[in-house]
Parts: C-alpha cells; structure tokens; sequence
C-alpha cells in the first residue's frame, strides 16, 4: 500500500500501542522488529552516554551498542504496556543495566588478560636474564622454547587435578605431567616455592619477593634454575 | 442483569463525559458491571480511553462493542478509523467491509470508500466521497468534524496553495445516541 495518506492520519502513539497489543496478544513478532527499530536511536543514545561516563577497557563504541541492543531486545520482551510506566522509562533503566553489566565483565576479562600477560612477560624475562651470549641464537632459542614449555607443563599440572585428565589425553604426556608434578616437589626449597607460588596461585615475581624476603632479581634467577633443574630431570624419562 | 442500560442512566454518564468530569471512566465501568452486554457502553468507554491515551484498552473496548453487535455500523465505523489511524490499514478495511450492506444514502459507506481512496494515495477521490458523506451526515455532527479534518491534510497535496486549517480532533460523542442496529446511526 502507498504511504503518504497513510502518514496523514496515523498517530505516533496510537501507532506504537498498536505494536504492543499485537505482540502480546497475537505474538505478532514482526511487531517485535518494528518497536526494536523504532527505539534504537535511543538505545544508541544510551550507549554513547555510558561509554563517555566510562574507561574504554578496550571496547569500542559497537561494543557498547551491542549491550545496549541487547538491553533493548530484553526490555521489549518484559515490558508490560498496561502496566502504565512509559516504556521510554522502563527500558532506559534496563539498557543501562545491560551495558553496565557489559562493561564490567568486559572489564574484569581485561583485567585478567592484562595479569596473565605480566605473568609471561615475567617468565620471558626471567629466561631470558640468565642466557649465555656465547652459545649461537638457535640453540639458545631452543634451550628458551624448552624451558617455556616446562613452564607450562608445570602450570597444567600444578593447576589441574590428576584425576581430572581427559581421555583424550596421551598415556605419555599424563606421565610426563606427574614426573613434573614430583619433580617440582623434589626441587631445592626456594626454587620449589617460586614455581608452586608462580605455576599453581599466579603469583608475580614481586609479591613472591616479598613473600620469602628476597630480591625480585633473585626470584627470577630462582625461577630460571628451576626450569633448568626440572628439563634435566626430565630427560631421565625420554 | 438487562442486556441494555436505562437510557437515562446512558445519559447521565454521556453528561459527565462532555462535562469532562475527572471519573468519568470510572462512572461508564460501574454502569458497565450493570450491563456488561451493552454494547453502547464499550463504545463510549472506548471512545473515553482513546481521549485519554489508553489504546491498547480502547481498541479492546470497540472490539468489544462490535463483537456484541456486528450491525452497531458507527461503532464499527469508529473501529476500522482508530485502526486506520494506529497503522493497520489492512485490519480497517476488514472491519469496514461489513458496511458495503449500507444503502447510497448513508454516510459512512461514503466515508469508508473515501478513507480507502486516501490509503492508496487517491487524494481527489478521498477528498470528494468524504464531502459526500458529510453532505449526507445531518446526525453526527463529530464525525463530519473528524471527516474534514482529514480533508484538510488532504488539500495541501492536490493545491499546494491552498491554507491548511489544523483544529483538535473532537471525541466521538453524537453517535451513541443512536441503538444498534438503527439505519442511520
């Protein structure tokens, strides 16, 4: 049908309650569709507010509209239209609470993101400290590579439970993580309590320092050692 | 319970509404406990609601009233308008069909076909059938109102030097002195 003498007698709020009574009553979703597209320029709104009241955390602008949408999305499936509140009102609430929901979780991954990256950063450097420059680039590389990867080998072993290993898991490397299990427990103490407080708690360098009353160079060397200690022990079992 | 409520009692309440009175709605619900069957008042409680912004409930009023008499013709009339005018162009021309029964000389077969000329963009052929059916109209002087009003958004689009007179809808009153079913409402 042509719309321009439709649009001469068509009354915005009439219009709208009429998207509401159908959706609930005949579950008319394309109803649905029409109140989302007519309220996104004020979820949108919303969005651009809350992201200038906030740190980016790296989100970005979509990201906050992505919330907001979903918001919307959440309030036009709740609200009610003979309840009486403005749906402007009941769904500005709700799409606040969206992106604030959004952004905290957002901001707590980051958070964690930004940590494990200080972990590794850490160890990198710690290995890295104790190389020798007379050795050639390959084989220190090698020794480097090796020596990360018996840093993560710990990190799966101290953190996940023995018995939880899954059945696709090589008959060999559940040996090879119990022998770094038992191995880490027969290290020197110090070297032993740099790797259970770093591999098992994640645990920086610094607050291990302070823990045992040493240096943070000190632990990075104590950690360096370890690793070293541990890939030796471990070609007993090749 | 009667089906219809004493007429006075209808006029009584049709006062208090011109008069604007602030329980006006409360006063049509509790003549409505009396006679929920009457369909005249549906009507005039739906009238009230769309006055007031409440549509989800005043379509449900004029549904309501149609649904107890499918030949109260204003009532239906009324429906298909508050339908056209909330976006269902489709649902109104359903709601209207049952007036094609009505003879030349009633209005609102004149009003429907002009309303339907306006839905498909026909702006000469909706402004000359409502002036037809307002030519036709001697009872309902509210409606011819709301006719004209629609005839004056219509004639900036044929003329666009002609004046746009803009005025307030006016609430749907002069029909429901008729009964249901009456020739002429």
């Amino acid at each position: 049908m042509a719309r321009i003498g439709l649009r001469l007698v068509e009354r915005p709020n009439a219009v709208e309650a009429s998207l509401w009574r159908r959706l609930r009553s005949d579950a008319d979703l394309s109803c649905r569709e029409h109140l989302f597209t007519l309220y996104v320029p004020f979820a949108r709104a919303i969005a651009a507010r809350e992201r200038r009241r906030r740190p980016a955390n790296g989100m970005e602008r979509c990201d906050f509209e992505q919330l907001a949408f979903g918001g919307l999305l959440e309030a036009i499936d709740r609200y009610d239209p003979l309840q009486g509140a403005p749906f402007l009102a009941y769904a500005k609430h709700r799409i606040r609470g969206a992106v604030a929901d959004g952004a905290a979780r957002s901001s707590e991954a980051s958070a964690q993101h930004h940590y494990r990256a200080k972990l590794e950063a850490e160890r990198l450097s710690s290995l890295r400290a104790g190389q020798d420059p007379s050795r050639d680039a390959l084989s220190e590389l090698s020794e480097l590579a090796a020596l990360l990867a018996i840093g993560l080998l710990a990190e799966h072993a101290q953190q996940a439970s023995v018995a939880e290993t899954v059945s696709y898991e090589r008959h060999e490397w559940r040996e090879l993580t119990l022998n770094v299990v038992e191995e880490i427990e027969l290290l020197p103490k110090a070297e032993r309590s740099v790797m259970q407080h770093h591999y098992l708690n994640a645990v920086p360098f610094a607050q291990i320092a302070a823990l045992l009353g040493l240096s943070k160079g000190r632990i990075s060397q104590l950690h360096r050692a370890a690793l070293t200690r541990l890939r030796e022990r471990l070609r007993r079992f090749d | 319970m009667s089906v219809q409520c004493d007429d006075r009692e209808l006029r009584n309440v049709l006062q208090a509404v011109q008069a604007q009175a602030p329980n006006a709605i409360e006063q049509i619900e509790a003549l409505l406990g009396n006679c929920p069957q009457d369909p005249r008042l549906h009507f005039l409680r739906g009238s009230v609601l769309i006055g007031l912004g409440r549509h989800i409930e005043a379509h449900g009023a004029l549904s309501q009233a149609v649904a107890l008499a499918p030949d109260y013709d204003i009532a239906r009339f009324q429906l298909g308008f508050f339908e056209l005018t909330s976006g269902e162009a489709g649902n109104a021309l359903q709601t209207w069909k049952a007036l094609d029964r009505l003879p030349e000389t009633d209005p609102l077969p004149k009003f429907v076909h002009g309303l339907t000329a306006l839905i498909h963009d026909d702006f000469e052929a909706c402004i000359q059938l409502l002036r037809e059916g307002i030519a036709l109209n001697a009872e309902n002087e509210p409606l011819n109102r709301d006719m004209e009003l629609v005839i004056d958004r219509c004639l900036p689009l044929i003329a666009p030097d002609a004046p746009e007179m803009v005025s307030e809808t006016s609430l749907i009153l002069g029909q429901l002195g008729a009964r249901p079913g009456d020739a002429s409402n």
